[in-house]
């Protein structure tokens, strides 16, 4: 690592905070990558990949898949879960211990450097990059460079701006600039076919709907904001603190910060209440983990009394970027230049916690802090649905091309035709004969020659024709599809009452795609778990304790503590076993008890597990939370608490550990944390008795081989064989082990790593080495075995996707057993499926196995059934492919990417374990660049973000895990199985409401559009239109557009229980079978039917009579819009009230607005329709207007239904009939082991 | 404290669960139509009993209008002038004499229509060339901008302006049956909202055919535009380039055989641009004119609705399909290795 090499700025061995360690740690490059490109787009597949080739993987992956291939799967079974959160890098390491009577100075130890990698190497900073800050001297500090005042302003419009800003930002839409373009068009007198004001209505209308809604969003940001910006905060001003509002803090002020405040603005730490400089915050706010971080304020800031005597100091810091896990700085104090890291700076909108106070200097204000750079919006992705539609959309503008071509070429023709003619003809009168000119000619009036002539027709014919591009079409579907979210998120089946969250839809665009998935890509831990660890069952020195019984929460009131006078309580309860409980509780010294006491000291120490103590109704009462960044060793040291060993206090030097009723201090010596080298982690307490001892705890494979093999052969042996059997019904297993250190191995021990920790090249490694030396001929004590629950209902969830022909892949960072237990207690995996493994360390190697596979697949599954494996029919041996990360690193982003995704095409299940971030991204991006097949990403942690962006869908989970997910997510809810009703249901509605929408509005402009083409051909192609102005533009504005739009939220073909307890049925949308080529097809045909039939109908019927323009076209008004919105009407499938208000209402209202129009003694048509309606005639039209145009499509209907049922109608059918006997007989037939969700 | 922004936070303990309603849920009451067999073959027979009959009547209807129909055009003109001098030129004697036959009886009051064809009065330019404000109002006399090139003459306003009524059709027609004189009435030829709204009664024609190129009619300055019937009717521009207008009714029978003369002043211009010209005496019903496309129309599609109905009996009696039956559903009809 290149990183090693480099030279450090400043050497200070006693500085506390570690971002001098210039180890960086194999990933961080990965992780910067991860952060610094949060949003993959599928443009960049190679990049991702070469990404994820770049990785020198950490050697665990290689070490343990060598092991797994030398011995199936006997070896390693346990891990600590930290090696799975290769993200989860905000948490801090570093450790400090009050070395008590071992040392005068304060002072921190630490061991791990992960975190150090995030901040980036030591480089310098280049001052044209970077921003100067004076310390306590913001006059100086602003004086060259404007920094921005902490005021915020998420409101994106003033009172003067709003207008234009507005207005131009609406015109971003590319169909509102065509509405533009058209309007003006229509301002030129050549072209002028509709009256000004008219044809300027639509585009009027939509940007005033929109800018209403705009204008209300902002008003409540603007408000907000106002909130905002008017707190307090303590400002030092004149050596002293003064009360300052939010928005006039300035980058180079001194901020303090009480317990629980939130923070003003980014500030680096100068010093805090806790004597080493350490200040606890809390993230929510800002990523959502809800666990506490370290923040350290530098040695040589934390010594000064800020009020008393003056500091003066100059921070060079990067400039404001987003990455909120980043920063690199160097003070210069008193001479010293000192670097600060992230682990320095403190960000605004996280909330200080468990520090009294701290001080800070601002360095970034307002719009430049992390926390508002960051807060942008959903990534906005595009329906499949809508980019589909832009192609006949393309069509349609081809049609719209056509016509007009026609209606000019022929306009031409006629004009040619007639040229004699033209300067006498009543109706045409081309001379001007008003003004004679010199040469005794007459000037042409209006008149301007044959191209002009075919030009300005052309343009004239689209401005009459414009409305077959649908414009209306957009607006709706943001309509339908904001019912459409409405309806999803009230939907109680899709509450999650554990964490109180309902479903988000933060994407409002893709809901249709949520019916066509056929890729889920799931994360494991968080998404099908539930995150939650639980203590299940120990074994302890060679002795198995499985026996815990079910919590009650009345009777058992679960261990608790007397401090000063009050009682603490775990905040979890835990099962206990009640033969363990005893051993624990008794007070004697044999060995058996001595090692039980041991034991569950090492859960209650051995972890970076800080205990947070909270109220409770009872003021005697308090209750321990118990903070951290790995749900293990929560879940141990709740355990430890439950068996009376409970951690009540921790700080920088010692632990306080109530022992069954005892309060006992442990002085912390030393902390080696958790790498994923060592994989165990291992803590030196100096004991009350004054001895020393050291506790290791560490996944299996590393632990036994620091484990003294001399002693108890038979302890060893039976904890194998327990560490097989937890493992094997998909524990987490970790083993624990300790020793105790004489006066010398301490003394060795301290200046080792003392030495190490100074050293100025290669400390990681060094520190690694001292962790080795000391974790070495160890006593086992014992292991244990902790529960990763499944969430609720994930085996049906799965079990009703995959029915849907959906395929499940799950991507994990978990080992191949985790994995492989997990798949089978979710019922992934089943014992029929065959299963292909590959884990290969090398390209060659990937590529023989894969070669293999694909030959073992095509003999199990011939070609013939790969090709509906889709279909979910269940064939005689489905297989399941298992690959691990080092394998898709050779596969990914090589030529054996297609072998790959041959294979997995033919698998039912796949599972990917040890599974990179970016790799995930790669995963999905294999499937999504190779087919037409809709992907969803599911996850719940920072680590599935590039996953959950890279997919067609992402979708967060709002759990443990943090709101990272959540936050690049387009849909979030609280729990896997949600994912169900998602999609069969929501999904499947969506889907057939949008597309049905789309394919109805391009019939209902088509036809409006057909019928005044057919006009222009009567009007020797002049385009005089015979509906009135008002009518053609209220078409869409009023006559039509409110059912479209009742339909497309309210209309549904199947109830949900149907379509849950046949998820099959999920198909017609992978199929495409609501919206395709073929329909669009068939529906213009009926278009051209049934504009001809509005048309041609009354022309002969009134041909050669003497109906006038506007009566004419009043008629036809009528019968577009009737015939429109019954065809509408025979294809609802549910008849609602406000279903029948809407078309119902629709057809009275253009009856009324005709009227209305016709009453107008200014307008052109003044009585035509009393007039046209009182004829029984108009009647009689209208009556065989409606049934002649609607029936072939009828017809068609009734006879395809009756003949070529799908499988959407035999639903229905079943569900109106409900026909008991038929349905279960089928139910027989699908899947016996199917269990609808509960409800 | 909480912070203001993200408040991310579940404020205090209030339950987010959603209100279950059946709206939300959507489960709303909704009535579920499926097209069963009865209910196609209800409607297509339906249809069928509904339209036939209505055709029925209506074919009888047009049936019984009597219609006599007479293109003079090429008739009227002398054969060796040439057609548009003869026309246009102001000395030509412009009468000519038809005799038409009555079919049958016709029962009073008897239609009197001009009918032109290949008149595009719907045509853009013509349609537009007109100021409606004008007609209404006197003080609007100036308002001509929309009927150029036929608004002013000599800088004076013409009232009415424009092609439309430049374009007044002007041939008239004088009925006789043996020998006595058949009145026509032109009363109430026009429509009611014309004549008292849209046209003024205090407007009256000015500088009208003053021009140096006479299109048709002219008026009578002494009367206002609303009462100049045969104006209105002209200016309600036809929807088709065929096209009947009114000219008057004649207010007796006209008896089966009869013969009527008609002398006919042909002084419209049709020949410029190819258009017939035709008298049309014709009586009316319920129906309006002769025109039996409607009814065979409505015959057409009732028997193709009774036809299909029958169709789809007997394709319902030889291949039955229960319905909802999940035997037929994809999945279930696909047997496995298939």
């Amino acid at each position: 690592m290149t990183t090693q090499q480099r030279p450090l700025l400043i050497p200070s061995p006693r500085t506390p905070g570690a971002p001098e360690l210039p180890y960086t740690p194999a990933y961080a490059d990965q992780l910067k990558s991860i952060s610094e490109n949060p949003k993959p787009s599928s443009g960049t597949g190679m990049d991702i990949n070469s990404q994820v080739d770049n990785l020198s993987l950490p050697d665990n992956i290689t070490l343990n898949s060598s092991s797994q291939r030398s011995n199936s799967s006997y070896q390693s079974r346990a891990s600590g879960r930290n090696s799975m959160r290769e993200v989860s890098f905000a948490g801090n390491s570093v450790r400090e211990l009050n070395s008590g009577e071992l040392g005068k100075k304060p002072m921190r130890y630490g061991s791990r450097a992960e975190s150090e990698g995030l901040s980036m190497s030591q480089k310098e900073i280049n001052d044209e990059d970077a921003r100067f800050v004076y310390i306590n001297d913001p006059v100086k500090t602003n004086e060259r460079f404007e920094f921005a005042r902490n005021s915020i302003r998420t409101a994106k419009y003033s009172i003067i701006t709003f207008l234009p800003r507005n207005v131009f930002e609406q015109f971003h839409r590319v169909a509102y600039i065509y509405f533009l373009v058209i309007a003006i068009l229509n301002q030129l007198p050549q072209l002028a076919v509709f009256g000004r004001g008219v044809s300027v209505l639509p585009l009027a209308f939509v940007l005033s709907v929109t800018a209403v809604k705009d204008a209300y969003e902002d008003f409540r940001r603007h408000r907000s904001d106002k909130i905002e910006n008017n707190r307090l905060a303590w400002v030092l001003v004149n050596d002293n603190f003064q009360q300052k509002k939010w928005k006039d803090i300035q980058v180079g002020e001194i901020i303090k910060i009480s317990a629980n405040d939130s923070l003003p603005c980014d500030m680096v730490l100068l010093s805090t209440s806790d004597p080493t400089g350490v200040a606890y915050v809390q993230t929510i706010n800002l990523d959502g983990e809800s666990n506490l971080k370290t923040r350290y304020a530098k040695q040589e800031t934390q010594m000064k009394n800020l009020e008393k005597e003056k500091i003066s100091g100059l921070i060079k810091c990067e400039k404001p970027n987003r990455n909120i896990y980043g920063f690199q700085a160097n003070m210069e104090i008193d001479g010293k230049r000192v670097s600060l890291g992230p682990s320095n700076i403190v960000l605004r909108g996280c909330e200080l916690k468990n520090t009294r106070w701290a001080i800070g200097v601002a360095v970034y204000a307002g719009r430049e802090t992390k926390a508002m750079l960051n807060s942008s919006g959903a990534p906005s992705k595009r329906s499949r649905l809508e980019t589909q539609m832009n192609r006949e959309i393309i069509i349609l503008s081809f049609f719209l091309v056509a016509l007009c071509t026609i209606v000019s070429v022929c306009a031409g023709v006629w004009l040619r035709r007639h040229k004699d003619e033209l300067d006498n003809m009543p109706f045409y009168r081309k001379k001007d004969y008003s003004e004679v000119e010199a040469d005794g000619n007459y000037d042409d009036y209006n008149y301007y020659g044959y191209g002009l002539e075919i030009f300005f027709t052309f343009l004239m014919s689209v401005i009459v024709f414009q409305v077959m591009i649908p414009i209306s079409l957009y607006i709706s579907m943001e309509l339908v599809r904001v019912g459409q979210a409405y309806f999803m998120i009230r939907d109680t089946n899709m509450y999650d009452a554990s964490s109180n969250s309902r479903f988000q839809c933060r994407a409002l665009n893709i809901n249709e795609d949520l019916g066509q998935i056929k890729y889920v890509f799931s994360d494991k831990t968080g998404t099908l778990t539930e995150n939650k660890m639980e203590f299940h069952c120990a074994s302890i020195s060679g002795v198995d304790y499985n026996g815990g019984t079910a919590i009650d929460e009345d009777e058992q009131v679960g261990y608790s503590a007397q401090v000063d006078g009050q009682v603490l309580r775990p905040k979890m309860k835990v099962k206990v076993d009640p033969q363990l409980l005893s051993i624990a509780k008794s007070g004697k010294q044999a060995d058996q008890e001595s090692r039980v006491r041991d034991f569950f000291l090492a859960l209650a120490a051995c972890n970076t597990i800080v205990p947070l103590t909270t109220e409770t109704a009872d003021p005697a009462v308090r209750l321990v939370d118990y903070q951290g960044e790995s749900p293990d060793e929560q879940a141990l040291v709740y355990a430890a608490a439950a068996y009376g060993f409970m951690l009540i206090e921790r700080t920088s030097g010692h632990i306080v550990i109530d022992v069954q009723g005892e309060t006992h201090r442990f002085n912390v010596l030393g902390l080696h944390e958790f790498d994923s080298d060592r994989k165990r982690m291992s803590v030196i307490l100096g004991c009350p008795d004054n001895s020393v001892k050291v506790f290791v705890k560490g996944a299996d494979t590393s632990m036994f081989s620091v484990i003294d093999n001399s002693l108890n052969l038979d302890i060893l042996g039976a904890t194998e064989a327990h560490l097989h059997s937890y493992s094997s019904v998909g524990l987490r297993t970790l083993v624990i082990g300790m020793r105790e250190l004489s006066a010398s191995e301490f003394e060795q021990w301290q200046s080792s790593y003392e030495t190490a920790s100074t050293a100025l090249i290669g400390r990681a490694a060094l520190l690694r080495k001292v962790a080795s030396n000391v974790e070495s001929n160890l006593r086992i004590l014992g292991a244990s075995g902790i529960e990763d629950k499944l969430q609720q209902g994930v085996p049906e969830a799965i079990e009703s996707l995959r029915m849907a022909g959906i395929k499940v892949w799950v991507l994990t960072g978990d080992k191949q057993e985790t994995a492989i237990s997990i798949g089978y207690s979710s019922k992934l995996l089943t014992t029929q499926m065959t299963q292909i493994v590959i884990n290969c360390k090398s390209k060659e190697s990937c590529r023989k196995s894969l070669d293999d596979a694909l030959i073992v697949s095509q003999k199990l599954v011939p070609d013939s059934v790969a090709a509906h494996a889709t279909g979910g029919s269940s064939e005689a041996s489905p297989l399941a492919l298992i690959i691990d990360g080092t394998s898709l690193v050779h596969i990914l982003d090589s030529e054996l990417e297609e072998q790959l995704f041959q294979l997995a095409s033919r698998c039912n299940v796949v599972l990917c374990c040890r599974v990179a971030p970016l790799q995930k991204a790669g995963i999905v991006a294999l499937i999504k660049n190779r087919t037409d097949d809709m992907t969803l990403a599911i996850g719940d942690g920072a680590n599935d973000v590039s996953m959950i962006q890279m997919a067609d869908v992402g979708i967060g989970i709002s759990g443990q895990e943090g709101r990272q997910a959540v936050m690049a997510s387009d849909f979030a809810m609280g729990q896997f199985r949600f994912l169900v009703p998602l999609l069969l249901v929501h999904g499947h509605w969506n889907y057939q409401r949008i597309s049905y929408m789309i394919l109805y509005n391009f019939y209902r402009n088509a036809v409006l559009v057909f019928v005044l083409f057919w006009y222009a051909l009567f009007t020797s192609y002049t385009l005089t239109t015979a509906m009135t102005d008002w009518s053609s533009m209220l078409y869409s504005i009023i006559y039509t557009a409110v059912p479209t739009i009742v339909v497309g939220i309210l209309d549904k073909d199947l109830s949900r229980r149907t379509l849950l307890k046949y998820p099959q049925l999920y198909g017609a949308g992978q199929r495409e079978e609501g919206y395709n080529t073929t329909l669009f097809w068939v529906t213009m045909m009926d278009t051209v039917w049934q504009s001809a039939a509005i048309f041609f109908l009354p022309v002969l019927a009134y041909w050669r009579s003497t109906v006038d323009i506007s009566g004419l076209g009043d008629l036809w008004t009528l019968a577009v819009v009737i015939v429109v919105n019954l065809h509408l009407a025979m294809d609802v499938l549910r008849w609602y009230w406000i279903t029948h208000a809407a078309i119902w209402g629709s057809i009275i209202a253009t009856f009324i607005c005709v009227m209305i129009i016709d009453c107008l003694p200014s307008l052109f048509g003044y009585w035509a329709f009393f007039k046209i309606a009182g004829s029984a005639l108009f009647w009689l039209c209208l009556l065989g207007i409606t049934v002649a145009a609607l029936l072939p499509r009828f017809i068609v209907k009734v006879f395809s239904q009756y003949y070529r049922p799908d499988d959407i109608l035999i639903a229905r059918e079943a569900d109106k009939f409900g026909n008991l006997t038929a349905l279960r007989n089928g139910e027989i037939e699908l899947n016996p082991i199917f269990d609808p969700p509960r409800r | 404290m909480s912070s203001g922004e993200g408040s991310s936070q579940p404020s205090s303990k209030k339950s987010r669960q959603p209100k279950y309603s059946r709206f939300t849920q959507q489960e709303l009451p909704a009535c579920k139509p499926i097209l069963t067999p009865g209910l196609v073959v209800t409607t297509f027979i339906l249809v069928g009993v509904i339209f036939i009959p209505i055709g029925l009547l209506s074919l009888s209807a047009s049936e019984r209008v009597v219609e006599i129909v007479d293109r003079y055009d090429e008739d009227c003109i002398p054969s060796d002038q040439e057609k548009t001098a003869f026309i246009q030129s102001d000395k030509t004697n412009k009468t000519c004499v038809r005799s038409l036959t009555v079919p049958k009886k016709m029962q009073h009051p008897v239609y009197i229509y001009y009918q032109l064809d290949n008149f595009y009065q719907n045509h853009r330019r013509y349609v537009k060339s007109r100021s409606d404000k004008q007609l209404r109002n006197p003080e609007n006399e100036d308002l001509t901008s929309p009927c150029e090139p036929e608004a002013r003459v000599d800088n004076k306003p013409i009232v009415p302006c424009g092609l439309v009524a430049w374009s007044l059709f002007n041939d008239t027609y004088g009925f006789s049956v043996s020998g006595m004189n058949l009145s026509v009435n032109k009363k109430d030829i026009a429509w009611d909202s014309d004549k008292n709204y849209k046209f003024g009664s205090k407007v009256y024609p000015k500088n009208f055919q003053q021009g140096s190129l006479i299109g048709g009619g002219k008026l009578d300055e002494k009367i206002p535009l609303s009462e100049q019937e045969d104006l209105l009717v002209w200016m309600r521009t036809a929807a088709l380039p065929s096209f009947r207008k009114l000219y008057g009714r004649i207010e007796q029978d006209l008896e089966a055989n009869e013969t009527i003369t008609v002398v006919i002043q042909n002084n419209y211009n049709a020949y410029a641009f190819g258009g017939k010209k035709k008298l049309v005496l014709s009586t009316t019903t319920w129906i309006g004119g002769k025109n039996s496309f409607l009814g065979l129309g409505y015959i057409t599609i009732g028997g193709l609705c009774l036809f299909i109905a029958t169709t789809f009996i007997v394709m319902y009696l030889i291949k039955p399909r229960p319905y909802g039956d999940p035997s037929y559903l994809s999945w279930n009809r696909n047997p496995p290795g298939n």
